[in-house]
């Protein structure tokens, strides 16, 4: 006879319950692995995983159901064997794949007593809320960051979904703040992306790192740009690159020092700021001690250590001749921070760059962390919420949602008792929510002039809306603006939306058809005005706008720019101190910065205790 | 290996910890000697996350042979492992957790064990162990410098108390100084927080009726949290029958649990809702997603313990099987 492994306190429904539950745990990566130990050892007996990545070595010291051998492969996979050896028993579905794809649709979704995610990113998170909105399956949301961590049902008509709150928007750069007034080592590491793409990778006109004339800030009083006495227009950067061979030399001094010159000719842009000052190779190279660029095996040495100028010239010239060649026959290198020559490239680029502007250098250690994003993982804040995840789940197939409310796992703190802390009561749904209210209405401010039909479909419903496969159509009257159709309005695509008589005051009716999604968008004509602001703005009430900014600015520490979740493993949920996470943080709420102590008496006593 | 700093592997296997905890701390833990005792449901979770942040060696010290409950919990057994000694089954899967710590099986009954035995060690980490051992192995570490953490899970409940000696400890704080200049931005930098927290030993923290031990200093607090005092009661059961409370004897392990709630309530001059009794019927089997928790928890104890980074729990730690919070709560000092 076969033992049960349900937990004995859950009393025998909640048992059966269990066993009969099907449940799909969506992503197999830091806090996936452990809820999939605890779903098969607590009795679960079908499971379906879904992941699109494969397995890292940088994944090992906490995704504990991979080892070494398991690199390169699928983790759905080897999650799905690893948890078959502990209980050979159950049913377990492995798929290698994105949740976001149109194969997971609504009735997918449907077929699950309960959806678990462990994700690393917002935007499939977003999803997954939407489509368990729509099937009406209860889910459980989890992430961790670091230290801290937290758990939380979304339940249709129960507790508010994902998306309730706007969460904070990722930290952009300026483009003249890149190219032209550095003044933080993000700054110099951002161009120094860019400048590897405008040499190895895709071109991207926005990635330009060459000096920006067009800078407000360096306009002369009578208004006049420098356009028109000095920058010459030139080739592009790529194609003068391959004309001298990527000699590193000619290389090193247009970057480093000819740009430095032009822009030193900005005078405007140094009145208040201190100048860069240009470094020639011939310089670079002469300056100080004569490093060998020596492969090392301590860590402490090569990628603790800030390098000296000299031997970041070094390194640029050994990486440009690497990144030359495993470039030919290609038609563009992808920057990974896990690629040395890529990395190696960045660190040098940027710290030369910081050096000329007097920005402090950094080591290669904490260049990738910001170049990478990357989110500090460990096993154990994983093994806890993963814990919580499984504990909710027992709960919530029991339709004991009011037990479910939220939980924080926060870093230990001198002033405060909890490591965990409940909330009091499920967080209610936002009755504007411009996903799951009634009748989902959002404001988005562009400028209706110049943004494409393509560039609102990427950048506005995809992008800022999470939409997938979005069809648009101009309220009221039958104009098709966007179709999901492949094909069906590519006519559309590069016309303005002034153009498609989508102007200030109309109404989109918007529809994904695979999140079961339909919103309706009101369009209000803005025009970018300083150079911080942001090319177009989304928000339910317009008010709100202004709310948010100051949380940006209260919680931004720059760290970050486009490619935010590129990295982060464990999905980054929260954060406690808002100076400390640029991520995607903070779920739901920012209410929960402000745990729920208050309301503990215990916490009147803790001074007597700790002081 | 030891002082030496860490390889290029190493920093790559370790890289998304190092960047939480910095390499100073990493170098600490991979010069660690961890002594578990019983490496049953909450002893592999323990031991899966401190094999996982790259400490020096373990040693698992677990006198029992594998049983089919036991098996179907503990994700270092497979149906193979029924019936051998459970320290030597758990190492193959303990092992390839992390072929970088040297993990020894140790299969004696750790009451029998000579004082020497424990010196060795950074810390000492125990589970399903009864107080009368907790006591002796905390005046042993006390002697030798050894920290020492104990925890359980009864059911949906769990708890952990520490003995970290008096123990230093920093934290990073980010100050933001003045803007240098009119243009965007402010400096950041990092500074080093000093702390330290004198943990009192065991025997003024685990005071069961029938002792002669003073309970002044628990009696201190007036807000005492009451799950310490389901924890004690819990712990007594054991003491007094050498057993957990079992499901099979679930009406009469209930009564007697009533029976030590009220001495103890006697003692410590406390009213009897201190707890609920309902909270008994929580009380049975190990729970693994409450072993996940506390493993998490008691393991990064551990961490903060042997790195001295961050500040650690002072002294004990509950976690609540109805409201899903976990609290430090000092006792003892």
């Amino acid at each position: 006879m076969q033992l049960d492994r349900t937990p004995c306190v859950l009393g025998e429904e909640a048992r059966s319950l269990v066993k009969e539950a099907k449940i799909l745990v969506v992503g197999a990566g830091g806090i996936g692995c452990e809820v999939l130990k605890n779903l098969a050892l607590s009795g679960f007996q079908d499971i379906e995983i879904i992941d699109l990545d494969t397995i890292d070595v940088s994944n090992l010291n906490r995704q504990f159901l991979f080892r070494k051998e398991h690199v390169g492969k699928p983790k759905a996979v080897v999650a799905r064997e690893t948890i078959l050896g502990y209980n050979p028993d159950i049913k377990v579905k492995a798929y290698h794949d994105s949740i976001t794809s149109q194969e997971y649709g609504v009735n997918f979704f449907k077929q699950f007593s309960l959806v678990l995610n462990a994700l690393d990113n917002r935007a499939a998170r977003n999803h997954v809320n939407r489509m368990c909105l729509a099937a009406d399956i209860p889910l459980i949301e989890s992430g961790t960051a670091g230290y801290s961590g937290q758990v939380e049902l979304i339940k249709k008509g129960v507790t508010q979904c994902y998306e309730c709150q706007p969460k904070p928007t990722q930290k952009t750069y300026p483009g003249c703040t890149i190219r032209n007034t550095p003044s933080e080592p993000v700054h110099c590491i951002v161009w120094a992306k860019h400048l590897f793409n405008q040499l190895f990778g895709e071109e991207d006109p926005d990635q330009d790192v060459s000096p920006d004339s067009e800078d407000p800030e360096a306009k002369t009083e009578d208004g006049h740009s420098m356009t028109d006495t000095g920058n010459v227009k030139r080739i592009s950067t790529r194609q003068w690159a391959q004309e001298i061979d990527y000699n590193p030399t000619q290389l090193f001094n247009k970057f480093f020092f000819e740009d430095i010159e032009y822009l030193l000719k900005m005078e405007n842009l140094w009145k208040s700021r201190k100048p860069p000052v240009p470094i020639k190779w011939e310089e670079a190279t002469t300056d100080g001690e004569k490093t060998e660029v020596k492969d090392d095996d301590n860590i402490k040495n090569t990628d603790m250590k800030v390098w000296s100028i000299n031997k970041c010239a070094q390194v640029f010239a050994k990486t440009v001749d690497v990144l030359k060649k495993e470039l030919s026959g290609r038609n563009f290198l992808v920057w990974d921070k896990d690629d040395q020559p890529g990395m190696d490239f960045v660190t040098a680029c940027a710290n030369i760059r910081s050096h000329i502007f007097s920005i402090q250098m950094q080591s290669k250690f904490s260049t990738k962390s910001i170049a990478g994003s990357i989110i500090p993982a460990i096993a154990t804040a994983n093994a806890i919420v993963a814990g919580l995840v499984v504990l909710h789940a027992f709960r919530a197939l029991q339709e004991q949602y009011e037990r479910c409310s939220a939980v924080y796992l926060r870093r230990k703190s001198k002033f405060s008792k909890f490591v965990l802390a409940a909330d009091n009561e499920l967080q209610k749904a936002n009755p504007v929510c411009y996903v799951c209210s009634p009748k989902p209405f959002v404001n988005v401010f562009v400028n209706t002039n110049t943004m494409t039909v393509k560039e609102f479909e990427n950048e506005i419903l995809k992008k800022q809306l999470n939409m997938i496969a979005p069809d648009v159509v101009l309220d009221g009257k039958f104009v098709v603006v966007i179709s999901s159709e492949e094909g069906e309005t590519q006519a559309n695509d590069n016309k303005t939306l002034v153009e498609m008589s989508v102007v200030e005051g109309t109404v989109l009716k918007c529809d994904d058809f695979l999140q079961n999604y339909e919103l309706q968008i009101a369009v209000n004509h803005y025009e970018a005005k300083e150079k911080d602001d942001p090319l177009f703005k989304v928000a339910v009430n317009p008010e709100d706008l202004k709310a948010k900014e100051d949380i940006k600015n209260g919680g931004a520490n720059g760290k970050k720019e486009e490619n935010h979740d590129e990295d982060s493993d464990d999905e980054p949920t929260i954060v406690e101190n808002p100076p400390e996470d640029p991520q995607e943080g903070s779920s739901s709420k920012r209410r929960k910065l402000n745990p729920p102590e208050d309301s503990d008496d215990d916490l009147i006593v803790l001074d007597e205790i700790i002081e | 290996m030891s002082e030496q700093s860490l390889s290029a592997v190493e920093a790559e296997l370790y890289d998304r910890q190092i960047r939480l905890w910095g390499i100073e701390s990493q170098e600490k833990l991979r010069a660690a000697n961890v002594l578990l005792i019983n490496c049953r449901g909450l002893g592999c979770e323990i031991a899966k996350n401190i094999l996982l942040s790259g400490i020096n060696s373990l040693t698992v010290l677990d006198d029992s042979l594998v049983t089919e409950e036991e098996q179907i919990k503990n994700f270092f057994l497979t149906k193979e492992s029924i019936g051998k000694k459970l320290a030597e089954a758990i190492l193959p899967k303990a092992q390839s957790l992390n072929p970088l710590v040297k993990i020894t099986a140790d299969c004696e009954n750790p009451v029998e064990k000579n004082a020497n035995f424990f010196e060795a060690f950074t810390i000492i980490i125990t589970t399903g162990i009864k107080t009368d051992l907790v006591l002796k192995l905390d005046k042993i570490c006390r002697i030798n410098k050894v920290k020492l953490i104990s925890g359980d899970v009864f059911g949906m409940f769990g708890f952990s108390v520490a003995d970290f000696l008096n123990h230093e400890y920093y934290e990073d704080r980010v100050q933001m100084l003045p803007k240098k200049r009119t243009q965007d931005g402010s400096v950041k930098t990092t500074i080093q927080v000093k702390g330290q927290i004198d943990y009192p030993e065991l025997n003024k923290v685990l005071i069961f009726p029938n002792t002669k031990q003073s309970i002044d200093a628990i009696k201190k607090s007036n807000r005492r949290n009451g799950l310490f005092f389901l924890m004690l009661t819990l712990l007594e059961f054991r003491n007094e029958n050498g057993r957990n409370p079992q499901i099979s004897t679930k009406t009469d392990d209930i009564e007697k649990l009533k029976i030590i709630k009220k001495s103890i309530v006697g003692l410590y001059k406390i009213s009897t809702s201190i707890f609920e009794d309902s909270l008994f019927e929580q009380s049975f089997g190990e729970v693994v997603p409450v072993c996940a928790i506390l493993g998490g928890v008691i393991a990064q104890e551990v961490i903060k313990a042997v790195s001295h980074k961050e500040i650690t729990i002072n002294n004990i730690f509950l976690l609540d099987p109805v409201t899903f919070n976990g609290k430090e709560e000092c006792v003892g000092a």
